[in-house]
């Protein structure tokens, strides 16, 4: 495995749940780079990025996560990567110190490495002041940092976020791009789905469109600009989607 | 008449009719109940008819009217009203702490004074609701025997439920201003298990006292209380009684009681409501950072940081909590019959078999039943699923750290007991301890392999939920307590044991593992 190396790659990967949710996705991320998915409602983003994750497993095709076969070895590859819902996953009755002590338990880290990237993160995130507190009083965008930080803690090469920004007021929204993009800067991958297409605009290195489980279009917002002539990426999405 | 929007008739119209869609709820799962419910409801209470015109029917006129049924009905009120006061903690709390609308009620133009009073109302009408449909057959079957002072049931029963109801918003907003709306939540809940099942222990206390060498002494004093006046039939302790059976001065006296009582806690106590409904909307939020600072606590095994978050979680959960207690609170008789027990010359009797059989049934449904709630909590209601799935965290070690959260408590709960029965009776107590531990694993792997995921809200209604997951744990548990009842009984009795035990011990063990199996079979069609 080189640097060369995708940090995801997607085979003709298929999902049906009666009708097809993702129909034969081919789908190259590199690394080092913000991809955002995009798409309607429906589109097969969430079931794509459950798949990837390994909480889904395709009907057909392969997915290979930084050169791992997902089906193979499963634990390699979720070891490397991370997943943030669109419902953080967190425990009401449990403190922030306590959530991440559990979640750095299940990536098998050690406490010497654990503690210190915990402390970081609490502190950056503003959430050292409310460690002492149960997360079920927490505020949407305290949740979802303190699952950003449980999705961080163990330095994972990729990070999968499913609509990282719904609900968050501005500040918590600005801390996480920052967060986002510091990631990316220190060699990270990240790889998002969004409804806020200004987010994907600022953000995104690379945008990749899918529509009914298909890619329709994919490439940098110039490129996606150029193909279809419009301005922004909002123009750029409603002509694609809606040729499509 | 419908009444105007925004009155205080109109929200009790509405509050009438959540409570309402809410029975309807717990009773089949829809809105509105469905006919086969209210037929069976129409059912149950012409059946409680037919019961009441067989108690009162002998008793004729004459019986109807002795003084006696005063206490009688006293006694009856009295064994309601401890219920009563356990629903009404139980509304309280849901008033207080689990209804979602109180903010949309506070934000409109409504005065808070008329929201307290209808949530009261709904208190009390949650408090007697049972009570009316268990008790009014009585007034309608003494109404056609010619006693029609009866009907007072009616309004006793009414006002008693609003002094109980007036006495449990009271004492949460006591709790609350005492202990903040986080602890209330809990402790409310704990007091209300306990009210529920205070008279089971005190007839438990009963016996054990009638057994021992005080008993007669004890006797002496009830009677002596009751030749005294204070338990005689003019005792004032039966006046609820005689207002429930229409004597007038008793029944105005308990009206008046009640309107007092409803008036007084509405006037003064309506701002306490809204500041108690702050507190709660803050009450997951914790104090302040304690000095120590950030204290972290990594841990290097998989399984043991697992079983701890299970048990935090566990321990942080108000509806586990109460419901672990109430089964301690119904471990407690059990103690009762180990220390008569230990003061048998001898466990070769079969009085003391019989008892050291009853032990160790009961401690083994009580494991059994207690494993079945903690592994609905811990497997069924796992709160973040797609989070272990996600993780590369090995899928067999996390199941394996939750079957041990599940099955750890239940057994150190029961060590000590399970160590004197080891200590007086070794065989029995082996024996003993082999069916706890079946029934312990047992239970959980029930739930393993056939409970569906759920809500941690749902806690209460999970029996309804899956119906084959609840069938298999009650198999599971009866099962289990037969084996040990029977296990016990052979090895304790002196004399040649029935011939039927045996053949029980062999079936109720065969019954436990074949539900095991059919649970295993099930698991993945679930």
């Amino acid at each position: 495995m080189t640097s060369d190396t995708p940090a995801l790659q997607l085979h003709a990967v298929r999902k049906q749940f009666g009708r097809p949710a993702v129909d034969g996705l081919d789908l190259a991320v590199r690394r080092g780079e913000l991809y955002a998915l995009l798409g309607p409602n429906g589109a097969g983003k969430t079931t794509t990025l459950r798949m990837v994750t390994g909480l889904l497993a395709p009907d057909d095709g392969r997915i290979e996560v930084l050169g791992i076969d997902l089906a193979r070895e499963p634990a390699a590859a979720k070891r490397r990567m991370a997943y943030l819902p669109d419902d953080p996953m967190l425990y009401g009755k449990l403190k922030p110190t306590e959530y991440l002590e559990f979640v750095a338990g299940l990536w098998g880290l050690r406490p010497e490495q654990a503690e210190p990237e915990a402390r970081r993160l609490l502190d950056w995130l503003d959430l050292s002041k409310h460690a002492h507190e149960l997360t079920e009083g927490f505020s949407r965008g305290m949740k979802q940092k303190l699952a950003l930080a449980g999705a961080l803690i163990h330095q994972p090469e990729l990070l999968i976020l499913d609509e990282p920004l719904t609900g968050l007021d501005a500040a918590a929204a600005r801390q996480v791009k920052d967060l986002l993009l510091s990631h990316v800067a220190g060699g990270g991958t990240v790889i998002l789905t969004t409804h806020i297409l200004d987010v994907a605009e600022r953000l995104a290195q690379r945008i990749g469109i899918i529509r009914q489980g298909r890619l329709i279009a994919e490439g940098t917002l110039a490129e996606l600009r150029e193909r279809t002539l419009g301005n922004s990426l909002e123009d750029v999405f409603l002509q694609l989607t809606e040729q499509a | 008449m419908k009444a105007a929007p925004g009155t205080t008739r109109w929200l009790l119209g509405h509050e009438l009719r959540l409570a309402w869609y809410g029975a309807a709820l717990k009773a089949g799962g829809k809105r509105r109940p469905g006919m086969a419910a209210i037929v069976s409801w129409l059912a149950g209470w012409g059946f409680l008819h037919l019961f009441a015109f067989s108690l009162l029917g002998k008793l004729g006129p004459e019986g109807l009217r002795d003084p006696r049924m005063g206490m009688l009905a006293g006694a009856v009120l009295l064994v309601a009203a401890t219920f009563m006061l356990s629903n009404a903690l139980k509304a309280c709390v849901l008033a207080l702490f689990e209804r979602g609308d109180l903010d949309l009620l506070l934000s409109s133009p409504l005065p808070s004074r008329s929201i307290f009073a209808v949530r009261l109302l709904g208190v009390t009408a949650t408090t007697a609701g049972l009570f009316l449909y268990l008790l009014t057959p009585f007034a309608h079957v003494a109404l056609a025997l010619g006693e029609p002072r009866w009907i007072a049931i009616y309004p006793a029963l009414a006002a008693l439920a609003a002094v109980i109801a007036c006495a449990a918003m009271l004492l949460t907003l006591a709790l609350v201003r005492l202990l903040g709306a986080r602890r209330t939540r809990v402790l409310a809940q704990v007091v209300a298990a306990i009210a529920g099942a205070f008279l089971f222990l005190l007839s438990q206390a009963y016996n054990f006292i009638a057994h021992s060498s005080e008993g007669a002494a004890a006797e002496r004093s009830l009677r002596a209380l009751a030749q005294g006046g204070l338990l005689g039939p003019a005792s004032p302790l039966w006046l609820p009684g005689r207002a429930a059976l229409g004597e007038a001065l008793p029944l105005a006296g308990l009206a008046l009681l009640a309107l007092l009582a409803f008036v007084a806690t509405v006037g003064r106590t309506h701002r306490f409501f809204v500041h108690g409904l702050q507190q709660a909307a803050g009450a997951s939020r914790a104090p302040a950072q304690p000095a120590s600072g950030l204290r972290l606590r990594f841990r290097r095994s998989l399984f043991d940081t697992v079983v701890v978050k299970e048990w935090r979680l566990i321990a942080r959960d108000p509806h586990l909590i109460s419901q672990v207690l109430l089964q301690l609170v119904y471990l407690l008789p059990l103690l009762f019959l180990l220390l008569r027990g230990s003061d048998d010359p001898g466990t070769a009797g079969g009085a003391a078999a019989g008892t050291a059989a009853a032990i160790g049934a009961g401690l083994t449904l009580l494991c059994s039943s207690l494993t079945g709630s903690l592994a609905w909590i811990v497997i069924s209601a796992e709160e973040a699923p797609d989070l272990l799935r996600s993780a590369p965290a090995a899928a067999r070690t996390i199941r394996l750290a939750k079957l041990a959260a599940t099955t750890m408590p239940p057994l150190l709960l029961v060590a000590l007991p399970l160590l004197w029965l080891i200590v007086r009776t070794p065989l029995a107590g082996l024996l003993v301890s082999f069916t706890v531990t079946g029934a312990v694993i047992a239970s959980a792997l029930v739930v393993q392999w056939t409970g569906r995921p759920a809500l941690r809200s749902d806690f209460r209604a999970r029996g309804k939920e899956n119906f084959l997951c609840t069938s298999f744990g009650l198999l599971t548990s009866l099962c289990w307590g037969a084996l040990a009842w029977t296990l016990v009984t052979l090895v304790t009795l002196t004399t040649p044991a029935s011939s039927w035990t045996a053949p029980v011990a062999a079936a109720a063990l065969a019954g436990a593992l074949l539900t095991l199996l059919l649970a295993w079979v099930f698991r993945h069609r679930i």
